[in-house]
């Protein structure tokens, strides 16, 4: 469903570095590593946000150069908060939204928009942090996409929120939808994940399915997140 | 493309941008640099940008189900629709003067630039100006606008300076016909301006994609 070639791209201090990984179709992938691991950095890549110095990413058979338009009808995203037109209302820019989608789902929006008791009277800037997030993924699920990217989408929500929205992730699968998603909260991962894509200081450690990758990983006894703990300590202490 | 303007005007622009359209009845005044009508109309697309920047607009039209050069086409596309909008105005006021008002006494005595066809031209080179410095220069960063916008300021006031003083070259009167007077030329010297307009506007949004393409957001 999505294939990530070679993604190169250099700042001064970081250098994302030759990151390959493929997403199946059907299937949560957790992406995991450190705050400043990379996670953002190829996410905003895959979604064109930032421009890679050399790579190349393919969605649905088709490469993200030259089929930009058709390849983000198909797919839903979040980066992290909703943190635009602060004084718009909700209804007012979902309106403007919605224009662009041709398969722009009401029914689903609506289901959403009650599931997370989110007010479309409200603007972004009268919205707490959370819900600010589940704004973003209010839009990213209104249009029947095919696979979501979501990046950090359980940071800042309540436990109550983010076990809902893990719930949410478990049923779009099963509806035939991919979620890839990032973030730093181990046991999000565990509760959902099939698979997981590791990145730690700009390269891919690790990327297979969470069963393959504790049973090669882990020490006997070892939860996923002190497996985690230890591989990244040895990252630091090099 | 229609979606991208509706989405200009709904999310993305200031109320300044639409009052500033009045400016181009600044053709209606005597004994004033006309020309300024365009740098002001210039100001109002200007806030715009502004705003946009407060409200994170470009990351959010570049993560609409659209190619990246489409958050460039956009912009681009409500800076022309503003423009086209105060040209309307600047023709009708210009056409009342050059008829109705054509023997008004202020306007016969006029020491300043005559709204004339000629002067229409260059309001529309003055847009193209704007176009090519302001917006091109924009997305280099897509954030950054002040550079581009003080260098439009004194690209623009140079150049009214310059259409200004043209009519005082004795061979260049013409320029400042009155009226129908030397209706040809003036026809011919608004063509120009046009065309001087298109070309500039496409040379900069051509430049902007290419910018926009590599930048970061």
């Amino acid at each position: 469903m999505v294939k990530v070639q070679n993604l190169v791209k250099e700042y001064p201090a970081f250098r994302l570095d030759n990151v390959s990984f493929s997403l199946e179709s059907g299937k949560i992938t957790g992406f995991i590593g450190r705050n400043g691991a990379g996670k953002t950095t190829t996410i905003k890549s895959m979604l064109n946000l930032v421009h890679p110095d050399s790579g190349e990413i393919y969605y649905f058979g088709k490469p993200l150069k030259g089929n930009e338009s058709e390849i983000k009808g198909r797919i839903g995203y979040s980066t992290g908060t909703v943190n635009w037109y602060p004084r718009k209302k909700i209804r007012d820019i979902v309106a403007t939204e919605k224009l662009f989608y041709k398969n722009w789902d009401e029914e689903a929006y609506r289901k959403y928009l009650s599931l997370f008791k989110l007010d479309e009277s409200k603007t972004p800037l009268e919205l707490s942090e959370g819900m600010k997030v589940k704004c973003n993924l209010l839009l990213a699920l209104s249009h029947k996409a095919e696979l979501l990217i979501l990046d950090e989408p359980t940071s800042g929500l309540d436990p109550f929120s983010r076990d809902e929205l893990l719930d949410v992730f478990t049923s779009l699968k099963n509806q035939g939808v991919s979620v890839f998603f990032s973030t730093h909260i181990i046991s999000d991962i565990e509760k959902c994940a099939d698979d997981i894509i590791y990145i730690s200081e700009g390269r891919i450690a690790a990327a297979m399915p969470k069963n393959e990758f504790m049973s090669s990983f882990s020490n006997e006894g070892e939860s996923l997140e002190e497996t985690f703990l230890r591989l990244e300590r040895g990252v630091r202490n090099g | 493309m229609v979606n991208l303007l509706k989405k200009e005007i709904k999310l993305s622009s200031s109320v300044l941008s639409f009052l500033f359209i009045a400016f181009g009845l600044m053709f209606f005044i005597p004994g004033y640099p006309v020309l300024c009508g365009a740098f002001f109309v210039t100001l109002g697309i200007f806030q715009s940008f502004q705003y946009a920047r407060e409200a994170n607009d470009i990351v959010f039209s570049a993560l609409l189900p659209i190619a990246k050069t489409d958050v460039v086409k956009g912009k681009f596309l409500f800076s022309c629709f503003i423009e086209l909008c105060s040209f309307a105005v600047m023709a009708a006021a210009t056409a009342v003067r050059m008829t109705l008002l054509a023997d008004a006494k202020p306007y016969v005595n006029n020491a300043m630039m005559n709204a004339n066809l000629f002067a229409l031209g260059c309001a529309l080179v003055i847009f193209g100006l704007f176009n090519l410095i302001f917006l091109n220069g924009f997305f280099k960063t897509a954030y950054k606008f002040g550079k581009p916008f003080v260098t439009h300021i004194i690209v623009t006031f140079v150049f009214i300076f310059i259409c200004e003083a043209l009519h005082h070259i004795p061979p260049l009167k013409a320029v400042n016909s009155f009226g129908s007077e030397n209706i040809g030329l003036q026809l011919i010297l608004l063509a120009a301006g046009a065309l001087c307009s298109i070309i500039l506007t496409a040379v900069a949004y051509k430049s902007a994609c290419k910018r926009f393409e590599k930048t970061d957001l």
